[in-house]
């Protein structure tokens, strides 16, 4: 079995810790706006899971292309990337179709790694400074 | 007529699913040239195998991104619009 390269596992980490904390933001919104019930933190644990995969699993996918010659590595991230995409949209149907799942809790975190990736070069500043002081 | 009315709302709504997932062949390509240039990049200096991985990484992430949302407007589509169509569609005949 293939080893899960550091550098991979140090930034599913960011994105996993990055996605608990926009979860627990969009819960504290849901319970402000009196629009929070079960269905919403479910949704919310099944879609954080599940973009948490997506990335650990493009990691793999990436680690594994990176290992071969250029029109390998293509045709290896390509199917990675249908696998995936196919992986999302089954856990999204359920959680849109599903009644115990709400639908805008579910399609909300879909966006946290994007949000995670954008707040990134903040995250890496404030490292930059704690390591020079 | 009523019931043509919901075929067309239904055709619509699923022409407007596949259209939008056109969007979803993007991301594949995009990842897979950046993942073949990073391959190029390793070999030329293989120390830099870290950075390279963890810029491609986030990339990767990003240009995925645009598949997401694509793949969110199709989902919405297909399971979520044609049922609150067809309810403002009846509201407006009755």
């Amino acid at each position: 079995m293939m080893k899960t390269d550091k550098t991979i596992i140090k930034e599913t980490k960011y994105i996993a810790f990055c996605v608990a904390i926009l979860s627990v933001l969009m819960q504290a919104v849901f319970l402000v706006l009196r629009l929070w019930s079960y269905k919403v933190l479910l949704s919310n644990l099944l879609i954080g899971a599940t973009v948490i995969a997506n990335f650990y699993f493009m990691g793999l996918g990436v680690q594994k292309a990176v290992a071969e010659d250029e029109k390998e590595a293509k045709k290896t991230i390509r199917t990675s990337q249908s696998i995936r995409t196919f992986f999302v949209f089954v856990m999204v149907v359920i959680g849109v179709t599903v009644p115990c799942f709400s639908i805008i809790a579910t399609i909300i975190p879909l966006f946290f790694p994007r949000v995670a990736i954008a707040l990134r070069p903040l995250w890496k500043e404030r490292k930059s400074k704690e390591g020079t002081e | 007529m009523l019931e043509i009315a919901v075929g067309i709302i239904l055709g619509c709504c699923a022409l407007g699913a596949g259209a939008a997932m056109i969007a979803g062949i993007g991301p594949g390509i995009g990842e897979g040239n950046a993942v073949a240039k990073a391959c190029e990049a390793i070999g030329r200096q293989p120390e830099c195998k870290g950075d390279v991985t963890t810029t491609m990484l986030m990339g990767c992430a990003i240009a995925e991104t645009t598949g997401l949302y694509a793949l969110v407007i199709a989902i919405l589509l297909i399971f979520v619009a044609p049922s609150r169509f067809v309810d403002i569609l009846l509201t407006v005949i009755k």
